[in-house]
């Protein structure tokens, strides 16, 4: 009989069915193959793709795409053991917080969620981040990209204020800087000094595998 | 005319001598500068080796707190009424200080629900609280808390009732408090849960999402009768239900967990006699007709930074909705020239106001919304609004 897990696995996420994917990826493991652990993390990243426009397309809702990023999650979390020895290789890191004096985190959590699930290494800072703590985290991890959420028109400035911060201590060339938030446009994003905006959360991460992608 | 009667008629569709304008006047940063007012420092306060435990102390009895509470409401309304709104809104809540390891001050507050509101002061020493944290994300833990919380519910329902009765005493004779019986069935569902917990919990656990609901649903109807006890004719209630491009939940989901919750409410303050007027940030296009639907008698914000234009709001729902809101809060009231506040005004009461059922009020509040261009919005409301509009 052929084995149809990696299609149950598709199906689970594009469902909303959870149990049903960790069925599917339960199997996936118990055959100990390494190269169906690697296509198992292949039909994550593609499903998400699909979640992701299906959420831009208006067809999906929030909650919609905030639980299909838990599957995706619980997915990733079950494969990990395995992916170490000799899986998926890590896309780099992202370090990401939500700017100080703003507390929103709904949408920082769906980048968070949707870039472990791509396969960056994720560093979470949190809310209400000051210039110095993202300066320190970049400076300890290295990140290919630093990702900073904003919701408020009061709490902007805090983004120029952290490239400054960046700058002065000579890391700013160094990565890339990802901005998204209610508040936000291409416009602040131009005059932060960030390298891009990102409207919604699978554009940004999108945005991110591009960067990281190998030349 | 008055602020009360032009209020009201705007509240029946029908045209006032001109289009009310209402104050979303709270953040204690714009309350102080607006009556040129020093604040007290306490976040700082709090910090100090000896003072701190003292203070730590007032803040956390319910007097002090009652009183420090009011009292930024109590002047949010009189500067309200000095620049010439004829609303303002106001709400209660209650808050414990709790020690806590996560907090950059090492302090919280706790709300009865199970939230954590972060405390912090601006610059100036103006204490911000904003809530940033679930404490009960599990099935385990809710349960545990709301039985724990029974006691506090019961005060935060006698405070409640005790707040807007005081403030509609002291300030309805000047402006009209719209007293507010925030948050909603929704917010005080996931909020205490958290959102993605929450979201995990409606498709694993719709028995206990349900039983979250229907509890904060009894809450919430007990909320507006205290609040209905001041006597006002206008009561608000909300929900954030909606986020940048849509709503929170598929509408239908919306429908199946929280109708019921919201045709009771409106249900309720009918009975009443007063009107009911519901707030949500956010774009909720998607959700309008449902408004209509669960008995609502108006609506108050309508985001543009959402994509929310009046007209067509007005083109959708008719005037089956009085509509309130719509001035941006990202640039116009914070940094916007005199001019672009006059055409903003003017354009809003063009599209909303001819017929009544609109009253004329920013989207939202925070602390950079700048008091002066607030003078210049009522200005321009008192120069575009008068009857009959662009006759
Ligand atoms: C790094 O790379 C990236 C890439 C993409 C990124 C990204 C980073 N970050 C986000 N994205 C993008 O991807 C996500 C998914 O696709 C999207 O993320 P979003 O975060 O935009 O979307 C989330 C998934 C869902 N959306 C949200 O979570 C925000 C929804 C709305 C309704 C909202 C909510 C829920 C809340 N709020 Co507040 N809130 C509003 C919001 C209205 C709106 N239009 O969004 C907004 C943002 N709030 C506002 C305000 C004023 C406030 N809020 C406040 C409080 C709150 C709640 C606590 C009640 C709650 C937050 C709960 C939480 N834990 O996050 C206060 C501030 C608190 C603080 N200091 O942070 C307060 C100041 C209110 C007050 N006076 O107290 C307004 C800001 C106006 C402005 N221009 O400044 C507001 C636009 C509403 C309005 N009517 O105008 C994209 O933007």
């Amino acid at each position: 009989m052929p084995d149809d897990s990696l299609a149950q696995l598709q199906r689970g996420l594009l469902d909303l069915d959870m149990e049903a994917a960790l069925a599917a990826v339960h199997n996936v493991i118990a055959g100990g193959n390494q190269a169906r652990v690697k296509e198992a993390v292949d039909v994550v990243t593609r499903s998400l793709e699909v979640v992701g426009k299906r959420f831009q397309d208006g067809e999906w809702y929030l909650a919609e795409l905030v639980y299909a990023g838990e599957i995706a999650k619980d997915v990733m979390n079950a494969l990990s053991p395995l992916m170490q020895s000799g899986g998926s290789p890590s896309r780099g890191t992202l370090v990401i917080g939500t700017v100080a004096g703003d507390l929103h985190d709904l949408g920082k959590n769906i980048v968070v969620n949707f870039a472990r699930s791509a396969g960056f290494a994720v560093v979470d800072l949190g809310v209400d981040v000051s210039a110095q703590k993202f300066a320190a985290a970049v400076r300890e991890h290295g990140p290919a990209v630093l990702g900073m959420s904003c919701l408020l028109t009061s709490t902007e400035s805090q983004l120029a204020g952290v490239i400054d911060a960046l700058k002065t201590q000579g890391l700013r060339d160094k990565l890339k800087v990802v901005i998204g938030g209610a508040a936000l446009s291409e416009r602040a994003a131009r005059d932060v000094g960030a390298d891009a905006f990102a409207p919604d959360a699978v554009t940004g991460v999108d945005m991110m595998k591009k960067w990281s992608a190998p030349a | 005319m008055n602020f009360k009667e032009r209020v009201l008629t705007a509240m029946n569709h029908e045209e006032a001598d001109r289009v009310p304008v209402m104050g979303l006047i709270m953040d204690p940063a714009t309350v102080n500068k607006m009556l040129g007012k020093k604040p007290v420092d306490f976040v700082g306060l709090l910090q100090k080796p000896v003072l701190g435990n003292q203070i730590k102390n007032l803040l956390s009895s319910n007097r002090f707190w009652n009183n420090m509470y009011y009292g930024n409401f109590s002047a949010a309304m009189q500067a309200a009424a000095s620049l010439g709104f004829d609303a303002n809104w106001a709400v209660y809540a209650l808050m414990k200080l709790t020690r806590d390891p996560q907090a950059s001050v090492g302090w919280s507050w706790y709300d009865p629900y199970g939230r954590v509101w972060e405390l912090a002061a601006d610059t100036e020493g103006n204490i911000n609280v904003n809530y940033s944290r679930a404490l009960c994300d599990t099935e385990e833990k809710w349960e545990k808390w709301v039985e724990e919380k029974a006691p506090l519910f019961e005060t935060m329902l006698r405070n409640t009732a005790a707040f807007h009765r005081k403030l509609v005493k002291d300030h309805g004779g000047r402006i009209y408090p719209m007293c507010y019986a925030a948050p909603g069935p929704f917010e005080n569902s996931w909020q205490p849960i958290g959102f993605v917990n929450f979201t995990r919990l409606i498709y694993q656990k719709p028995d206990f999402v349900k039983k979250v609901i229907a509890f904060q649903t009894d809450l919430c109807l007990r909320n507006l009768e205290a609040v209905m006890k001041s006597g006002v004719e206008v009561v608000l209630g909300g929900d954030d239900l909606g986020q940048k491009t849509g709503p929170l939940l598929r509408p239908e989901l919306v429908e199946k967990l929280y109708g019921e919750s919201y045709r009771r409410m409106a249900d309720l303050v009918h009975q009443r006699g007063r009107k009911f007027v519901f707030h949500s940030c956010g774009n909720i296009y998607a959700l309008l007709d449902k408004f209509v639907e669960w008995g609502f008698d108006g609506i108050i914000t309508m985001e543009p930074t959402a994509g929310m234009d009046l007209g067509r709001v007005r083109a959708q729902v008719g005037h089956k909705l009085v509509l309130i809101g719509n001035l941006d809060v990202s640039y116009l009231v914070v940094k916007g020239t005199r001019q672009e506040i006059e055409d903003a005004v003017r354009k809003a009461i063009g599209d909303a106001a001819r017929g009544g059922g609109y009253i004329l009020s920013t989207s939202h509040s925070h602390p950079l919304v700048d008091p002066v261009r607030l003078q210049w919005m009522v200005e321009a409301a008192h120069k575009y609004g008068r009857y009959p509009i662009g006759g």
